[in-house]
């Protein structure tokens, strides 16, 4: 039951012994990198096993009925993305960076969206200045908001985390809609 | 304005386009959106569009199954629950 609590540490210890913030990573690097085939059966398989295993770990710690419906959904999720990141081994950034966070991101979310909004007030660049932003440029930035951990990517490692990303989104979909599918079946079996 | 950049800094930060392309072309091939269109001239800001657009979509379809999950694991029990994943998993 405790099993997903040590690999975190382990993986935490590791990153912290290889990573160099300072360095930045060339894209020769990239090749030699054996990213998680996100779209094999077995993966999927793997990352369900998992899953099934940490959301009864967090029905059993939580008695099974929550005081507030929502933050359900928001546990489910986090644990989601936390068995997520497990399985990519942490060889991708926005993996290191999920287990790296055991503050609520939402949170985090939150605050920056009332930064965000403070800013808007101040006075504005010239627009000589705001031209000179390429469209693409400000398209990267928003994308490196969205992918976690990726704020300060130079644009090609950007965009190697964001395929991997978005592989993995991808099979975490699968993987949580066939467990779905799955206990909404067995339930109506096993009142049958 | 980025390539005039990389092109005047020598050594390591030097990105080059082929390697932008080479990128943005898997990108293409990873987004639905931009796949399914069969048109090969597409802006990279488009693509950076549709992917963003699709990471959010997934983001939310996760939050949904999240929700859904969330309240079937508090329906039923846990010894029905942990029989149907068990029973699928000897299954497969």
């Amino acid at each position: 039951m405790s099993s997903l609590q040590p690999n975190v540490d382990s993986t935490n210890s590791e990153t912290m012994q290889r990573s160099n913030p300072k360095k930045r990573r060339k894209i020769g690097h990239s090749n030699s990198l054996s990213l998680v085939p996100w779209r094999s059966e077995t993966q999927q398989r793997i990352y369900s096993s998992k899953l099934a295993e940490a959301l009864r770990y967090v029905i059993h710690r939580n008695p099974p009925s929550l005081p507030a419906k929502s933050s359900a959904g928001r546990e489910v999720r986090e644990t989601a993305d936390r068995v997520l990141a497990a399985t990519a081994k942490g060889r991708t950034r926005w993996s290191r960076a999920i287990l790296a966070s055991p503050l609520n991101r939402w949170k985090l979310r939150r605050m920056h969206k009332k930064v965000h909004k403070a800013s808007t007030g101040l006075p504005k660049k010239s627009p000589e200045t705001r031209r000179r932003l390429p469209v693409v440029q400000k398209k990267a930035r928003v994308l490196g908001r969205l992918v976690p951990g990726c704020r300060k990517l130079t644009f090609p490692n950007l965009l190697e985390e964001a395929t991997d990303y978005i592989s993995a989104l991808e099979m975490q979909v699968r993987a949580m809609t066939a467990l779905t599918e799955l206990l909404t079946g067995g339930g109506s079996l096993a009142s049958a | 304005m980025s390539s005039r950049r990389s092109r005047q800094q020598s050594g390591s930060n030097r990105i080059s386009d082929d390697q932008i392309i080479e990128l943005v072309s898997k990108l293409r091939q990873l987004v639905p959106e931009i796949r399914d269109r069969r048109s090969d001239k597409v802006s990279a800001s488009k693509v950076l569009q549709e992917t963003c657009n699709y990471i959010r979509n997934l983001h939310r379809e996760v939050d949904d199954l999240s929700e859904r999950l969330s309240q079937l694991l508090a329906t039923i029990d846990a010894d029905s629950a942990e029989a149907a994943i068990i029973r699928s998993l000897i299954n497969q």
